[in-house]
């Protein structure tokens, strides 16, 4: 080929999920071309109420990964999410809305379902959007469903976890050893750099013991120890467009019956996320520090999540981007590159996103400008459409409170104006590149948050409101009648988890 | 359903009666409500239409199909042929010659794209064969055979897409036979003047010569390289991209046909630019693209006439472009569609899909027929998805030129050495240090057709991907001579494009179809 080596040793730096996750992802794929991976596990206090959830694509990485989905979900105690729920407390009496991972409705006539959902509201009363979207039905009746054929006739029905941190983290480590990675459990490591561009040249770790690789990751979180430090570092905040810098994690006793969804629910001073698993339910409260105290924080979060709260902590939250996520021989991967908003919890699947893209570009040679330019263009564009998802919810609120007053005021970002707008004037959603989420998780936010498109596409035009009204109706009783045949969450998580273990 | 009030009709009215004229406006009168829009064009007859855009993309399949177009009866009325892509000849340097098909090249094996593998099996020296030995459409087009894809996906005969060559005049007419019958008012007359509101600059009414006044909620400027409406009237500003396509003239000639009926255009490289060879029926168009910095026309013209496989029928048209787009092709209430939105040339056969996406997405997004002024959202969003499909092409197009080994011909050794733009030059080193291709969900062009050009034009990769190493060569060495052992034998059971022709749409199927039907 040429005379150019190739890249032979990675070098994974950081702690918890982060760490194991691109550590066993980068060493189960790289390991079949002869690239040795080795990962630096710094000590780092954990979070042991922190549950994570996750994105529907997770699933298919497991799958990639060797992780079994029943044996996950049994050794971390985790459970199914079929989306989010979205609850109103602060008092405006707005109906509240569910995020599904699914589609909503089926096509009329070879005609897209939502604009025909449109046309029906215009001309009178019709069923909320999630009626027609089987994974929020399920969700509703406390339900699992699964994209098997009978369901995905009625459209896309996907789903995800939710999963706790720390037993989420011991199981992936746990997979180290048989992929070959070589762990170092260090409490620290010194960065030696070298050259004009900052290239690591070793890491120098606690014990003096000495770790060196061609390429180095970055999965230190938000404390971004190596590429925070690179001469080429360059820090794009984004607090112009989110208002929340406080995140208080704790943990509440389980549901008795686990939800298969997690639920926002808003409230004056913020929001607050309940991640319900079989072991316990994550509890996360939003807050600006500038309006609100952390004594009123952990007693919001009590109301939600209940009086027995426990194992709290609070975390500032920055959200921002850096510039250059792969820089010299670093790539940084996760908060370490992209600080997110905590709404929606998408921080796995932007984890995801890094591994995913590295792995795409993974470089030939030692010579890899090219293949450090695409990965950057297409993370920060990644990064970029999730950060608009996020700032929709805060920007087009309707939500009462001061909090929500002054989140309103931060500025939405040029994509994210178009999108909406386009939204408004059409009720179609502005295709983009690197989209993570589908127009129909889009259109059920917009719609969820109260904005209503003035008009519909011309295709509608064709179809009588009778007839979407008939085929309305006939919908919601084949949803109604698939769904409640399916298993109740809680059953099949013990059919799943327990016969598995059988 | 009877229209309550005429007046509730949203009025558009096309200015323009050329390919992209009537495509719109059988488009409109077949996908919006007749109740609640009224669609007008005008035309004169003493304006002709550029009717270039004789080779298409696959895509206008999908477009007849979706107005319900009968495929062999739209073929026979436009004298058109099948094309499985374009033919590159000297492109790269003189005596060198590829095709890029509307096809794929092998399959991904182990979830690894089938360039690594192939570009891996090359460096090995174990079989030193040729990218198109693995492309089922190009063996078709080499010879000159064609059939319809097969639907069943397994099957190497569903590994491709095909086009048409057609008489772009007769497919205007065609169109135009459909789109009256369909309800669009059609006025013959030259526009002459055109009224603008006051206040907020909208174009409220066009006056003919005859003195006949057209008014109208919304306007479509079909009126090619003039740009009455968008240009003329609103002064849209123009970007201007002949420093990176040179190419700023055409001569175009129809002759006989000697040589085969080919089913491909063929562009071969002059010394100032190309000619396009696109067989017809009855007849081949051919044409002369090039620079005028580089080429006088007399010399332009006897290059093409010199290079004609047969008798040409009439004189050559010289046309002039330049190379570029509207910088707003939607501005007030005006939308430009075809030529007056922007000039790509044709050398990879854009012209009409640039219509047709420009098309659709205006119908998505037409102004709601209660409207009466324009809403600047939607105009938004149609400019963005016009200028996202025209960058793209654009660069498409530039990597030809860019990548040459012609030496010493002034054109070339420009286009060779002149910066490209970022977006291509991106492309362009990611694929020479792994051979990755440009993976982009919107617009053209898809990963295949990079592939078929970056290679055509001779650009090494120094690296693939190094997961392809993990298949074992000799299980590679056997995966990639059964495949190219599948392309021969199915191609050699597919009928000849002539026979197909003349079975499918040619005159003689046109008697044996009316004797049917009487």
């Amino acid at each position: 080929m040429s005379a150019n080596p190739p890249i032979a040793r990675v070098v994974v730096v950081g702690s918890a999920v982060p760490l194991w996750l691109c550590t066993t992802a980068l060493a189960r794929a790289l390991g079949p071309i002869g690239v040795k991976v080795s990962a630096v596990e710094l000590k780092t206090a954990q979070i042991p109420s922190q549950v994570y959830a996750t994105l529907p694509p997770l699933e298919s990485f497991h799958s990639k990964l060797g992780v079994e989905e029943a044996a996950l979900l049994r050794s971390t105690a985790g459970s199914f999410s079929l989306g989010q729920l979205f609850v109103d407390g602060a008092g405006s009496r707005r109906p509240g809305f569910f995020h599904a991972w699914g589609s909503y409705g089926a096509a009329i006539d070879g005609v897209a379902f939502f604009p025909c959902w449109l046309k029906a509201k215009r001309h009178g009363p019709v069923a909320s959007l999630e009626s027609f979207c089987p994974a929020a039905v399920a969700a509703h009746y406390g339900r699992m469903i699964r994209p098997t054929v009978e369901v995905a006739a009625l459209g896309r029905t996907e789903y995800a976890y939710h999963v706790p941190a720390m037993a989420y983290a011991r199981e992936l480590k746990a997979l180290a050893p048989a992929l070959g990675v070589t762990v170092y459990e260090e409490g620290a490591a010194q960065v030696v750099r070298s050259g004009t561009d900052g290239s690591i040249e070793r890491l120098v770790l606690d014990s003096g013991r000495i770790v060196q690789g061609d390429l180095y990751v970055d999965a230190t979180g938000s404390s971004a120890r190596l590429i925070g430090e690179a001469p080429a570092s360059e820090w794009r905040s984004w607090q112009a467009h989110f208002i929340v810098d406080r995140l208080l994690l704790a943990r509440a006793p389980r549901f008795t019956s686990v939800p298969p969804f997690s639920e926002v629910r808003i409230s004056r001073a913020g929001w607050t996320a309940l991640n319900p698993t079989q072991a316990m339910t994550g509890v996360a409260h939003a807050y600006a520090s500038g309006l609100h105290s952390e004594e009123e924080a952990v007693r919001l979060a009590s109301r939600v999540g209940g009086s027995a709260l426990s194992d709290i902590t609070i975390q500032p939250v920055s959200p921002g981007i850096q510039a250059q996520p792969w820089s010299a021989n670093c790539v940084a991967i996760g908060s370490s590159a992209c600080m997110l908003d905590p709404i929606h919890d998408i921080s796995i699947h932007a984890i995801q996103l890094g591994i995913v893209h590295l792995l795409s570009l993974f470089p030939a040679g030692t010579e890899y400008g090219a293949e450090r330019t695409e990965y950057n263009r297409q993370m920060c564009s990644s990064f970029e459409r999730l950060r608009d998802f996020q700032c929709a919810f805060y920007a087009y609120s309707m939500f009462v409170g001061d909090f929500w007053q002054h989140a309103r005021r931060h500025v939405a970002p040029a994509e994210l104006l178009h999108k909406s707008e386009t939204f408004r004037a059409r009720g179609v959603i502005a295709p983009m590149e690197d989209e993570t989420f589908l127009a129909a998780s889009w259109q059920a936010l917009f719609c969820g948050l109260g904005i209503v498109p003035d008009s519909w596409g011309p295709a509608t035009d064709a179809i009588s409101p009778t007839r979407i009204a008939e085929q309305c109706q006939r919908m919601l009783e084949v949803i109604q009648a698939r769904v409640t045949a399916e298993p109740m969450h809680d059953e099949y998580l013990a059919a799943l988890c327990g016969r598995a273990a059988a | 359903m009877e229209p309550s009030h005429p007046s509730e009709k949203l009025r558009i009215v096309i200015v323009g009666g050329g390919t992209a004229g009537w495509m719109c406006a059988l488009a409109m009168a077949r996908q919006l409500p007749a109740a609640t829009y009224g669609i007008t064009l005008i035309e004169s007859d003493d304006i002709g239409t550029v009717g270039v855009g004789e080779a298409t993309l696959p895509h206008i399949k999908i477009f007849n199909d979706s107005l319900g177009i009968n495929e062999a009866q739209f073929m026979r009325e436009t004298r058109a042929t099948m094309k499985l892509g374009i033919e590159f000849r000297d492109w790269n340097q003189p005596g060198q010659g590829y095709i890029h098909p509307f096809g794929a090249f092998g399959e991904p094996w182990g979830g690894v794209e089938f360039q690594h593998h192939w570009i891996r099996a090359q460096r090995r020296g174990a079989s030193g064969t040729a990218l198109e030995d693995y492309s089922y459409s190009v063996a078709a087009a080499r010879a000159n055979a064609f059939d319809f894809p097969n639907e069943d996906k397994k099957s190497i005969r569903s590994t491709y897409a095909y086009a048409y060559h057609f008489d772009a005049g007769l497919y205007g007419a065609f169109l135009r036979k459909l789109a009256v019958e369909a309800g669009v008012q059609r006025i013959e007359g030259q526009v002459c003047d055109c009224a603008r509101d006051r206040l907020s600059g909208d174009i409220t009414e066009l006056t003919l010569k005859s003195g006949a006044r057209i008014a109208g909620d919304l306007f479509v400027d079909c009126s090619g390289f003039r740009a009455l409406l968008i240009g003329g009237a609103l002064g849209g500003k123009w970007q201007d991209w002949t420093h990176w396509l040179p190419c700023d003239r055409a001569y175009a000639v129809q002759c006989e046909r000697t040589g085969a009926l080919t089913p491909y255009t063929r562009s071969t490289a002059q010394s100032a630019g190309w000619i396009w060879r696109i067989p017809l029926q009855h007849r081949i168009g051919n044409g002369y693209v090039f620079s005028s910095r580089f080429i006088s026309d007399s010399e332009a013209q006897q290059s093409l006439l010199g290079a004609l496989e047969g008798q040409a029928l009439g004189a050559p048209r010289l046309l002039r472009f330049s190379p570029g787009r509207r910088l707003h092709a939607w501005s007030h209430n005006c939308v430009a569609i075809g030529l007056a939105s922007g000039f790509l040339e044709p050398l990879e056969s854009t012209s009409i899909f640039l219509i047709q996406a420009a098309v659709v997405d205006l119908i998505n997004l037409i102004p709601a027929p209660h409207s009466r002024t324009s809403d600047p959202r939607l105009a938004n969003e149609f400019n963005r998805l016009n200028d996202m499909q025209y960058d793209r092409v654009r660069d498409f197009l530039i990597l030809h030129y860019m990548a040459n080994r012609r030496l010493g011909e002034p054109l070339w050794d420009y286009v060779r050495t002149m910066p490209v733009p970022d977006s291509l030059q991106n492309k362009l080193e990611l694929f020479r240090s792994r051979a990755a291709l440009p993976n982009y969900q919107f617009g053209l062009f898809a990963r295949d057709s990079w592939l078929a050009v970056l290679i055509g034009q001779g650009i090494e990769p120094s690296h693939y991907d190094r997961m392809a190493d993990v298949f074992p060569m000799e299980a590679l060495d056997e995966k990639l001579s059964a495949f190219r052992e599948r392309v021969r034998t199915n191609v050699a059971a597919m009928s000849s494009h002539s026979e197909f022709i003349e079975n499918y749409c040619g005159p003689a199927a046109t008697a044996v179809s009316e004797g049917a039907e009487a």
